[in-house]
C-alpha cells in the first residue's frame, strides 16, 4: 500500500484508497511499524489467538466502556504511568507548546483505509471548525488563555499543533480514559459531511436516518467513545458489528490493529468479545454462575463472599483490586444551592468539617468494608507521588463533641423540642442527600450517617434518583447535598490535570454555578465569590502554564491543601477493594491492579488484547 | 316503591287491641327449642363458627400476634434499630436445655467470632464449653413504649456479656427477632386501617348507588368500573411516588394505609349495592319509610345491619390482600421506607443474591406474612360459613 501514500496529492491519494478498497486489495495486518508490546516485561505471556471472551453490561450507554477498556489512544500511560505513545509511532514536544504527532506507516483503519493526517485535517477543519458540527467551539483543553492552536498538516504521517505558550492538558487529554479525539475517519465520514456530500444525495440520507439536520447525521453516525455505528471504522483491537439496541453485542477483531506481541504475532489474541445487556440487578448472580469471562463492573465488595462460593465450580477466580478514586463514596455539599439560608450554610466551612468529623468512619468501615478500607477523606491516595497524610485525614476523625462545637460556632445552635438544630430562618435542619440510585452500598451508608449525624442534631433523609435527573437536578441548583464517587485521579502524578479541585464544569456537584462560569466562559452561571474557591481557580490556571514537573507538583500540594481543609466534600473510606472475576483460562489479567477510570481506564491500562484463552 | 300511602288521609288514629296477647298460645317450645329459637344472629354465628375448628386456631393465632404489637418492645429481645458491629450477618442461634447431660433452663452457647480472609467472611463458631443462660423480665436496651413511656424491661434479654439472635442478625449487625416483631406492628395495623378507609367508602358509595338507583347508580358503577380496569400494581406505584422524599416515615406509612384504602373499596360497594337493591324492596323498608324515616337512618340502621356478617366475612378476606399490597409496594422499594421496619422492608432488604446464596436466614420474614395470610383466609372462611347459619 505504501506507494499511494507516495503519489502525492490528498485528493488523488483518497481517489486511489476508494479504489483500492473496490478492489479487495487491503491485505490484512498490523502496520509496517507497529508498536511491539513486550510480554516478558510485562510479567505476561505471549500466547495463542482465538476463542471468545463474554461480559456482561447492564445499560445500553455501557458500550461505550469498550472504548474505555479497549485502551487504544494516541498516547496512554505506560507501565509506570508515564506518557507513551500507542497508536501514534512518536511524538515530539519543544517547550510544552509545540506538539508533532508522527503517525506510523501503513496503519490502517478498521475497514483497511489508511490513518493518515487527512483524518486530523479532517477533525479540525471540518468539524472543530464548522459551525453547525461543533456548536460549543473547542474543547477547554485545546485552548490556552482561549486562544486555539496552530494546526499544521507536515505529511501524510505527520501532523503539529503549536500554542503560544505551554499546554500541559493537551497530551494527558489525548491519553484519558475519555479521550480527547482530534482525528476522525475521513473518507468515512465525508459522505455525511455537506461540504463534500451531494445535497440531494445528503437530504436523502437524512430523512432515512429520521434525523433533523445533516450534522445530527453526522454527530450520530461518527461517534467514537460510544461504538454504536457497526459501519464506523476504528482503530481499537475489537470493533462493533451490532446495530443497537440489542441485547447482545458482538465486538470483531480489527485484522489492522497496530500493537504486536514480541513473537510477532499479532494483537489481540481473542477473536471475539460478546457484550450480554442484563439488568445491573442480577450480574451478580450471572456472574457467580460463570455468564462472564471477565467482570467487575457492577460487582460490589459484598458480592465477594457469593463469588467466592461459585469460583470453584463455574472455573473463575475472584481477584480484589484496590479502588483507585480518591474515596470510595462522597457526599457533596452544594455551595450553589438555589436556598440563600442553605448557600449560607454551606458555605461555612465550619458546617462541612463538623459534618465530616460526626461521620464515624471506623463504624462504616467495619461494618460496609470488612475493615479493609481505609478512613480517610476525599484526597489522593497514598501509592500517588503526591499524597500526604495531613490530606488524607484533614477532618475526618470522629469527634462528636468538637462537630457539636463547631456547628455551635456557626450559628445553628438553636434546637427544637427533639433536639434537631433550626436553620437562622427556624426551619428544621433537615438535610436532603439525593443519590443516583444505583448501588444499595450508598443507602446503606447514608443510613448509617443518619443514626451518625442524628447525634449533631441535623436530620438526614436520602432520595434514590436517576443518575441523569441527578446531574440535571445540580446543575439547577436544586440539591442540598448528592452522593458522588470522590476524586477519580486518586493516583494522581503532577502531569495529571488538577481540574478536579478547582470549580470547572457545571456537574460538579459541590459549585455547579461556579462550574458553569468556568467552562462557559463567563456567559452563563456565577463568578466565585469565596476567597478559597478562587485562590483554587487561580491555582488550577498556573497549572495550566506550569513547564515543569516540579511546579506541577507545587500547584498540585497547593490545591490539595486547600481543597482537603476545606471539606469541600465529605469523604467516607478510600481503598476499598473491588472484586474482579477471571474466568480460569483467562491469562494474562494481572492478580493485583488498580480499578479506577484514570488512568488506568479499568482494564484498558492492563491491555486486554493481550489476555488468551489457554484451552 | 310501590304503595305509598294515599294522600289526603289525615293522621290515622292510634290503635291498641286490650286483648291478652300470648305468643305461645299456639305451641309450647321446650327449653332446648326455646335456645335455638330465641338466640341472636351473633350466638348463632359463634356456634357455627365454633365447628369450623382450623377457622377457631386462626383466630386466636391471629388474636395473639395483634395483642403482641401493643407490647412490641417489651417482647423483643434488642431495640430492632440497634447494631452490632462486630456481629453482622450472625446465623440464628439455637436455645438449648441441656448441657452435658444435664438441665440447665434456656441457654445459649456464645459465638466465637473470627474472620476468613479468603472469602471476607465473619466465622461464627458455637462455643460449647460455657452455656449462657438467658435471663427473663429483664432490663436491657432502653426503649420510649409508644413514644412515651420510658422503659428497659424485656420479655427475655441476651446473656450478661453474650449474644442472643433467635432469627440471625442482618448486614448492619440488627437482630432479625427484633426486627420481625417491630414489622408486625406496622404490616399488621396497615391492613386495619386500610379497610376501614374502604370499608367507610365501600357502605356510603356502594348504599347510596343501591339506595337511590337510577343515575346515582349508573355514575357510581362507571367509576368502579375505571378503577378497577387499572392494573393495581402501577396505579400504587404512581400514587406512591407522589409522595414526597421530605415525609416523615410516620406520614409516608398513613399515605400508603390511605392510597391501599382509596383503592380497595371498589368490590365491597358493589357487594353493598346489589345487597340494598335487593333489600330496599322488603317489606320491613317499606315500614321505615311509611314512619318517615330518613334515607340515612334506613340505611345505617334497617339495611346495612341485614348484611352487616356478611361483611366483616369479607372485609376479614380483604385484609391479606392490604397486608400483601404493602409488602409488595414496600419490597419494590416504593412503599415504606427505612427507618420504618415492616416485614415488606425486611423483605426489600433481603432482596439480594448474597442473602439468597450465603445469608438465607435473612428472608424468614416471608414467614410471618405467608401465616398471616393463610390464617386470615381460613379466619375468614370460618366466619363467612357461620354468617348464614340458617343454612
Amino acid at each position: 500500500m505504501g506507494k499511494y501514500f507516495n503519489s502525492g496529492g490528498k485528493i488523488l491519494g483518497l481517489a486511489l484508497w476508494l479504489g483500492a478498497a473496490s478492489m479487495g486489495a487491503a491485505q490484512a495486518g498490523p502496520p509496517e511499524e507497529p508498536r511491539v508490546v513486550n510480554m516478558a516485561e510485562l510479567g505476561k505471556v505471549a500466547g495463542k489467538r482465538g476463542g471468545t471472551l463474554k461480559i456482561l453490561m447492564a445499560k445500553p450507554k455501557d458500550i461505550r466502556m469498550m472504548v474505555i477498556y479497549s485502551g487504544t489512544r494516541l498516547v496512554t500511560y505506560n507501565d509506570s504511568f508515564k506518557l507513551a505513545p500507542d497508536i501514534l509511532k512518536s511524538f515530539d514536544v519543544v517547550e510544552g507548546r509545540q506538539f508533532t504527532l508522527h503517525l506510523r506507516k501503513g496503519h490502517k483503519w478498521s475497514d483497511g483505509q489508511p490513518f493518515t493526517s487527512e483524518d486530523f485535517r479532517y477533525y479540525w477543519e471540518d468539524v472543530a471548525y464548522n459551525k453547525e458540527l461543533a456548536r460549543g467551539g473547542l474543547s477547554n483543553k485545546l485552548l490556552v488563555d482561549g486562544n486555539p492552536p496552530k494546526f499544521e498538516v507536515l505529511d501524510e504521517l505527520t501532523v503539529r499543533y503549536t500554542w503560544e505558550s505551554a499546554n500541559p492538558l493537551f497530551l494527558t487529554a489525548l491519553a484519558g480514559a475519555r479521550p480527547l479525539y482530534i482525528y476522525k475517519p475521513a473518507h468515512y465520514m465525508k459522505q455525511f459531511h455537506a461540504k463534500y456530500q451531494d445535497k440531494a444525495k445528503l437530504d436523502q440520507m437524512v430523512i432515512d436516518n429520521k434525523v433533523q439536520k445533516w450534522s445530527s447525521l453526522h454527530v450520530r453516525k461518527g461517534r467514537q467513545y460510544r461504538p454504536e455505528n457497526p459501519d464506523m471504522p476504528t482503530l481499537q483491537q475489537w470493533m462493533n458489528t451490532t446495530n443497537p439496541p440489542s441485547e447482545h453485542y458482538i465486538f470483531k477483531r480489527n485484522p489492522y490493529f497496530h500493537r504486536v506481541d514480541e513473537k510477532g504475532t499479532q494483537l489481540p489474541y481473542i477473536d471475539t468479545v460478546i457484550v450480554n445487556m442484563s439488568s445491573s440487578a442480577i450480574i451478580a448472580a450471572k456472574t457467580g454462575g460463570g455468564e462472564s469471562d471477565l467482570q467487575a463492573r457492577y460487582l460490589r465488595f459484598d458480592n465477594y463472599a457469593f463469588l467466592k462460593k461459585g469460583a470453584e465450580t463455574h472455573k473463575y477466580k475472584v481477584y480484589l483490586w484496590p479502588n483507585g478514586k480518591g474515596s470510595q463514596m462522597t457526599i457533596l455539599p452544594n455551595l450553589n444551592v438555589a436556598d440563600p439560608v442553605w448557600r449560607k450554610v454551606m458555605q461555612d466551612v465550619r458546617v462541612r468539617r463538623a459534618l465530616s468529623m460526626g461521620i464515624n468512619r471506623p463504624e462504616i468501615n467495619e461494618a460496609i468494608y470488612f475493615g479493609l478500607a481505609q478512613e480517610t477523606g476525599n484526597s489522593v491516595l497514598p501509592s500517588s507521588p503526591l499524597y500526604k497524610e495531613e490530606y488524607a485525614v484533614a477532618w475526618a476523625d470522629y469527634d462528636v463533641e468538637e462537630a457539636n462545637e463547631l456547628l455551635d460556632e456557626a450559628g445553628l445552635d438553636k434546637r427544637n423540642g427533639d433536639g434537631t438544630r433550626l436553620l437562622p430562618d427556624g426551619r428544621e435542619m433537615v438535610i436532603t442527600v439525593e443519590t443516583a440510585g444505583e448501588s444499595t452500598e450508598e443507602t446503606d451508608v447514608l443510613q448509617l450517617i443518619t443514626e451518625h449525624w442524628k447525634e449533631l442534631g441535623i436530620k438526614l433523609f436520602s432520595k434514590p434518583t436517576q443518575r441523569d435527573i441527578l446531574r440535571r437536578r445540580i446543575t439547577n441548583g436544586d440539591t442540598i447535598m448528592s452522593v458522588w464517587q470522590g476524586l477519580n485521579r486518586g493516583l494522581a502524578t503532577p502531569d495529571m490535570n488538577p481540574e478536579e479541585l478547582a470549580p470547572v464544569s457545571p456537574l460538579q456537584g459541590i459549585w455547579p454555578k461556579w462550574g458553569q462560569y468556568y467552562e462557559t466562559k463567563g456567559v452563563a452561571g456565577e463568578a466565585p465569590d469565596l476567597p478559597e474557591v478562587i485562590k483554587l481557580s487561580e491555582l488550577y490556571q498556573s497549572w495550566r502554564k506550569a513547564t515543569s514537573v516540579e511546579e506541577q507538583a507545587k500547584i498540585w500540594h497547593a490545591m490539595l491543601s486547600i481543597f482537603t481543609d476545606q471539606v469541600y466534600t465529605i469523604g467516607i473510606v478510600s481503598g476499598t477493594l473491588q472484586p474482579v472475576v477471571v474466568n480460569e483460562h483467562l491469562r494474562n489479567v494481572p492478580k493485583e491492579g488498580i480499578y479506577s477510570f484514570e488512568p488506568t481506564a479499568y482494564f484498558g491500562h492492563y491491555l486486554p488484547d493481550t489476555f488468551w484463552f489457554d484451552e | 316503591m310501590s304503595a305509598l300511602p294515599p294522600e289526603n288521609t289525615g293522621k290515622l288514629p292510634h290503635f291498641v287491641s286490650k286483648e291478652p296477647f300470648d305468643l305461645e298460645s299456639i305451641e309450647k317450645l321446650t327449653p332446648e327449642q326455646e335456645r335455638i329459637y330465641f338466640a341472636s344472629q351473633l350466638t348463632l354465628m359463634w356456634w357455627k363458627f365454633k365447628q369450623h375448628r382450623v377457622a377457631v386456631w386462626s383466630g386466636v393465632f391471629l388474636a395473639v400476634l395483634y395483642a403482641s404489637i401493643f407490647i412490641s418492645e417489651f417482647l423483643s429481645p434488642y431495640d430492632m434499630t440497634k447494631r452490632h458491629v462486630k456481629d453482622i450477618y450472625a446465623p440464628p442461634q439455637g436455645i438449648h436445655l441441656f448441657h452435658k447431660g444435664e438441665f440447665v433452663g434456656p441457654f445459649v452457647y456464645p459465638y466465637k467470632v473470627t474472620r476468613n480472609m479468603e472469602t471476607l467472611q465473619r466465622v461464627f463458631t458455637v462455643v460449647d464449653k460455657k452455656p449462657q443462660p438467658l435471663r427473663f423480665f429483664c432490663r436491657g436496651d432502653k426503649y420510649k413504649w409508644f413514644g412515651y413511656v420510658k422503659s428497659n424491661l424485656h420479655l427475655v434479654c441476651p446473656p450478661k456479656k453474650g449474644s442472643f439472635y433467635l432469627l440471625g442478625t442482618d448486614r448492619l449487625g440488627r437482630d432479625m427477632l427484633s426486627r420481625i416483631i417491630a414489622g408486625a406492628r406496622i404490616s399488621l395495623t396497615i391492613g386495619l386501617i386500610g379497610i376501614t378507609v374502604s370499608f367507610v367508602l365501600g357502605i356510603v358509595i356502594g348504599g347510596l348507588a343501591g339506595y337511590y338507583g337510577g343515575w346515582v347508580d349508573m355514575i357510581v358503577q362507571r367509576m368502579i368500573e375505571v378503577l378497577q380496569s387499572i392494573p393495581s400494581i402501577p396505579l400504587w406505584l404512581t400514587l406512591s411516588a407522589i409522595m414526597p422524599a421530605t415525609w416523615s416515615p410516620i406520614l409516608v406509612y398513613f399515605g400508603i394505609t390511605i392510597i391501599l384504602g382509596l383503592l380497595d373499596w371498589t368490590g365491597l360497594a358493589r357487594a353493598v349495592r346489589s345487597k340494598l337493591l335487593a333489600l330496599r324492596e322488603e317489606d320491613y323498608v317499606l315500614a321505615a319509610r311509611l314512619i318517615g324515616a330518613s334515607p340515612k337512618r334506613i340505611i345505617g340502621r334497617h339495611l346495612v345491619p341485614g348484611f352487616m356478617s356478611h361483611l366483616i366475612a369479607s372485609a376479614t378476606i380483604t385484609i391479606p390482600t392490604m397486608i400483601l399490597g404493602e409488602t409488595a409496594l414496600s419490597f419494590l422499594g416504593l412503599g415504606l421506607r427505612p427507618p420504618i421496619t415492616s416485614w415488606g422492608v425486611l423483605l426489600n432488604e433481603a432482596q439480594d443474591i448474597n442473602v439468597v446464596a450465603v445469608y438465607p436466614w435473612l428472608m424468614l420474614p416471608v414467614l410471618p406474612v405467608i401465616f398471616v395470610i393463610i390464617a386470615f383466609n381460613f379466619l375468614g372462611d370460618g366466619l363467612r360459613d357461620a354468617a348464614d347459619p340458617y343454612k
